[in-house]
C-alpha cells in the first residue's frame, strides 16, 4: 500500500502579528506571519531563496519569497508588492487575520554549496526580500564561520524606495560585511553612492576568486550587471540567479511554470547563469 | 491464465453484482457524444464506440474539482478537507490507451518535488478498471507508435475482448481476478474464444494506418526548439485549448475560489485550464513568457514528445487521437510531426549535397 499524505492543497494557518510599509508610496508591504499551530512551524523547515503560497482564504493564493531568515525564529515575514486581487488583498491586511501558507517551495539558495566562499549580493528593486533572508542567515553567530567575505550591492531608483531599512543600519554597524546602497539619481541628504548598480558593480569591482554572486532584480539590471560580472573573470556557473514565472499550484502540478522541461517551482526557483543557458529563452 | 465468457445480455447482472461494491462509471451517450458518466442502471451503457469524445481521465480529474471547502468567521477561518477520497470507483469499458494514461498522469503527479497530487492518487488507488481491446482502431489512433496496442493489459484490471454476441474476460491485476472469482457465474471460454480473440488482437494490430517513429521526433524536437516550423505549425491554431482538454494526459489546471458570500463559506477548485490560452502564463506584471501562440503550440508539442522523454523517459502520449479529431481548424497532430520530421529528411538531403 502506498502510504497516505496529505491533501497538498491545504494551507496550514497563520495570524498576522505585525504589518510595515517598507516604501515612501506605501505599495510594499511586509507582514509578518505565526503560525497557529506550533507543529506547523517545526514542519516549515525553509531555507533563505525558497518562496511559499500563501492565500487570504476567499481571496486567493500567490506565491511570495520569504523574506525572513530561518534564523529569525517563531515567525516568518514576507515583503508584498500590491499588484492585483491577492497582493492588494494582502496590503488590506489587518493584524490578527488570518493568512493561509503552503510551503516552503522551491529550491532555494544553495547555502550548503557557498560555504567557505565569498558572497557577492546584488540586488535592485523590491526583488531584495529573499536576499534579506540569505544576508541575515549567513550573518547569524551560528553560520557566520562557514562563509567569507560578504559584500551587498543593492540599488533602487530612490531613497524612498530603500526597503529593510532597520537591518541595513544594523549592517552597516558591523565590520564583517561590507554594504554599498546606491540610488538612480542625486538627492539631498543621500551620503552612499549614486548610480546604476551596474557602475556600481564595476567600480566595487568584486573579485571571482572563490566566490558566488547572488542576483535578484529587474531583468535590466540583472542582464548590465551580469555582463559587468564576466568583464570581471566571472564563470556563468558562479552567478546564480532567482526565477518568475505565473505560478499557481508551487508544487509542481498545475503546469504552467515550465521553462522547457524544468518546473520552476521545484526545480528553481534558483538557477545559475550556466544552467539557464542550457534552458531555451522562454522566461 | 483463467479465461471466462459474459455473454452481452448478461452486463445487467454483472452491473448488480458489482454496483453493491462499486460506483460504476461507463460510457453512456450524451447530446450524441460519448462520454464516462456515473451510472444508474446497465441500460446507459453504450459499449459500442470506439474513442469517448471526453477522456475518462475526466472521472479522476474532473473538469472542475474541489481543493478544500471553508468557513469564514470574522478573522477566523476553518478548512474542511474532502471527505469523499475513499469512494470505490470502477471504470467499465475503457480503452487500452486510456488505461495507460492514468498510469502516466498518476506518475505525474507523484512526480517532482515533497508533494504529490493525494486528491488524484488517492482515487486512483481506489479506482478498478474493466477495460476492452480496439477490434478496429480509427484512422486517427497510433497507440503502436507511442509503445502502446489495442489490446495492451498492462494497465487494466480485467479484459475483455468483443467477439460479436459475447465478451472474453480475463482477470489480469489481482484487482481483476478478484472480480473474476466474485462473478462466480461466468461460463468458462472454450479453446476456440481465446483463439478468436488472439486472431482480433492481431488484425487490429495489422490495421493501423497511422505509425511514426517517435524516437526521431523526439531527437529532432530536442535540437529545433528555435525553428521555423514552429511558425508554420501554429498559423492556423485558434487557441481554442481543445486539443488539451480532450487529451487523457494532459493535466494542467488553474485555481480559484468560489464564494458563498451570504453563508461566509466558500471552496478553493481546480479546473482545467489549457498551455494554449495566453493568459495561461501572463503574470500580473504584463509580462508573459509565451506571449504568441508559436510559443504556445510549441509547448504543447515539446512538452508530450520532448520534456516527457528528458523527464519520465518515456512519451507524454498514449495515441488516443483525440487531439486529431477534436482541431477544428485541423492543425492536426499527423500533420505536425510530418512537419518536424521534414526538418530532419531536409538537413539530410543539405548533408548529401
Ligand atoms: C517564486 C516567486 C517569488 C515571488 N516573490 C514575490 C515577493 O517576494 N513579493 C512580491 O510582491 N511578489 C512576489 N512574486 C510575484 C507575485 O507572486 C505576483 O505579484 C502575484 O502572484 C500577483 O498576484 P495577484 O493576485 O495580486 O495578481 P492577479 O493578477 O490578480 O492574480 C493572478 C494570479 O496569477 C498568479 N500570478 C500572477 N502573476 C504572477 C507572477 N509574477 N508570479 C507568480 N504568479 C503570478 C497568481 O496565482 C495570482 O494570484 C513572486 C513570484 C514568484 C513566482
Ligand atoms: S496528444 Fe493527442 S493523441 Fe496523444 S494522448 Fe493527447 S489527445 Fe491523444
Ligand atoms: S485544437 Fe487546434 S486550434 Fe485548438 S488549440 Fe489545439 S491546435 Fe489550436
Ligand atoms: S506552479 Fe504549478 S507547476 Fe509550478
Amino acid at each position: 500500500m502506498r502510504k497516505q499524505l496529505p491533501n497538498p492543497y491545504i494551507p496550514m494557518l497563520t495570524e498576522v502579528v505585525s504589518i510595515t510599509s517598507e516604501n515612501k508610496v506605501n505599495d510594499i508591504k511586509t507582514i509578518e506571519l505565526k503560525f497557529k499551530k506550533e507543529e506547523d512551524y517545526k514542519n516549515f523547515a525553509y531555507i533563505p531563496g525558497q518562496f511559499a503560497e500563501i492565500s487570504l482564504i476567499g481571496k486567493g493564493e500567490c506565491p511570495i519569497g520569504i523574506a525572513s531568515s530561518p534564523t529569525e525564529e517563531g515567525t516568518i515575514k514576507f515583503t508584498i508588492k500590491k499588484m492585483g486581487t491577492v497582493t492588494s488583498g494582502f496590503h488590506n491586511c489587518e493584524v490578527g487575520d488570518t493568512v493561509g501558507i503552503r510551503g516552503p517551495c522551491g529550491n532555494g539558495w544553495p547555502m550548503e554549496d557557498m560555504k567557505g566562499k565569498n558572497i557577492v549580493v546584488i540586488g535592485g528593486g523590491f526583488a531584495f526580500s529573499t536576499l534579506r533572508s540569505l544576508v541575515l542567515y549567513v550573518l547569524d553567530e551560528k553560520y557566520r564561520k562557514d562563509y567569507k567575505d560578504i559584500t551587498v550591492i543593492y540599488g533602487n531608483r530612490d531613497s524612498g524606495e530603500v526597503l529593510y531599512q532597520d537591518v541595513l543600519e544594523e549592517w552597516d554597524k558591523r565590520d564583517d560585511i561590507n554594504v554599498v546602497l546606491t540610488i538612480d539619481r542625486e538627492e539631498e541628504g543621500w551620503t552612499r553612492k549614486v548610480g546604476f548598480v551596474a557602475a556600481i558593480v564595476k567600480e566595487v569591482a568584486p573579485s571571482p576568486e572563490n566566490a558566488v554572486a547572488i542576483i535578484c532584480g529587474p531583468p535590466i539590471m540583472i542582464r548590465t550587471a551580469v555582463a559587468e560580472l564576466v568583464e570581471l573573470g566571472w564563470k556563468d556557473e558562479q552567478i546564480l540567479n532567482s526565477l518568475e514565472m505565473r505560478m499557481k499550484c508551487g508544487i509542481g502540478k498545475c503546469g504552467r511554470c515550465n521553462i522547457g522541461n524544468k518546473f520552476v517551482c521545484v526545480d528553481g526557483p534558483v538557477f545559475s547563469l550556466a544552467e539557464l543557458k542550457k534552458m531555451p529563452n522562454e522566461y | 491464465m483463467e479465461q471466462k465468457i459474459l455473454q452481452k445480455d448478461q452486463i445487467a447482472k454483472l452491473y448488480i453484482e458489482l454496483s453493491e461494491e462499486y460506483n460504476i462509471y461507463a460510457p453512456v451517450k450524451e447530446k450524441g457524444n460519448i462520454v464516462f458518466k456515473k451510472i444508474s442502471n446497465s441500460d446507459q451503457i453504450e459499449l459500442d464506440y470506439l474513442n469517448s469524445k471526453i477522456p475518462p481521465k475526466e472521472v479522476l480529474f474532473p473538469q472542475m474539482e474541489v481543493l478544500f471547502e471553508y468557513k469564514l468567521d470574522g478573522k477566523d477561518v476553518e478548512i474542511i478537507d474532502r471527505q469523499d477520497l475513499d469512494e470505490k470507483i470502477l471504470l467499465f469499458g475503457v480503452r487500452p490507451c486510456d488505461a495507460y494514461s492514468f498510469e502516466l498522469v498518476g506518475n505525474f503527479f507523484k512526480a517532482h518535488g515533497n508533494w504529490e497530487d493525494e486528491i488524484y492518487l488517492k482515487k486512483k488507488e481506489n479506482t478498478t478498471i474493466i477495460g476492452m481491446g480496439c477490434n478496429s482502431p480509427r484512422t486517427t489512433c497510433f497507440c503502436t507508435s507511442v509503445g502502446g496496442h489495442p489490446f495492451q493489459k498492462d494497465y487494466i484490471d480485467l479484459f475483455l475482448t468483443d467477439l460479436g454476441d459475447k465478451y472474453l474476460v480475463e482477470g489480469i491485476s489481482d484487482k481483476g481476478k478478484e472480480i473474476m472469482q466474485k462473478l462466480s457465474w461466468l461460463s468458462d471460454a472454450k479453446e476456440a474464444d481465446v483463439k478468436k480473440s488472439e486472431e482480433l488482437a492481431k488484425q487490429a494490430e495489422e490495421s493501423f494506418t497511422t505509425k511514426f517513429n517517435f524516437d526521431l521526433v523526439t531527437k529532432v524536437l530536442g535540437e529545433n526548439f528555435e525553428n521555423p516550423v514552429w511558425e508554420e505549425i501554429s498559423e492556423s491554431c485558434i487557441g481554442c485549448g481543445s486539443c488539451t482538454f480532450l487529451c487523457p494526459t494532459c493535466t494542467c489546471f488553474d485555481v480559484i475560489e468560489e464564494n458563498d458570500k451570504y453563508n461566509n463559506r466558500g471552496r478553493r477548485i481546480r479546473i482545467w485550464d489549457t498551455c494554449q490560452s495566453c493568459l495561461y502564463t501572463l503574470e500580473t506584471s504584463g509580462h508573459n513568457p509565451r506571449p504568441d501562440k508559436i510559443q504556445r503550440c510549441r509547448n504543447r508539442i515539446m512538452h508530450k514528445f520532448s520534456y516527457y522523454p528528458e523527464n519520465y523517459n518515456c512519451l507524454g502520449c498514449v495515441g488516443c487521437g483525440r487531439c486529431i479529431q477534436a482541431c477544428p481548424v485541423n492543425n492536426e497532430l499527423r500533420i505536425i510531426i510530418d512537419k518536424i520530421l521534414e526538418i530532419e529528411k531536409e538537413e539530410d538531403e543539405k548533408a548529401v549535397a
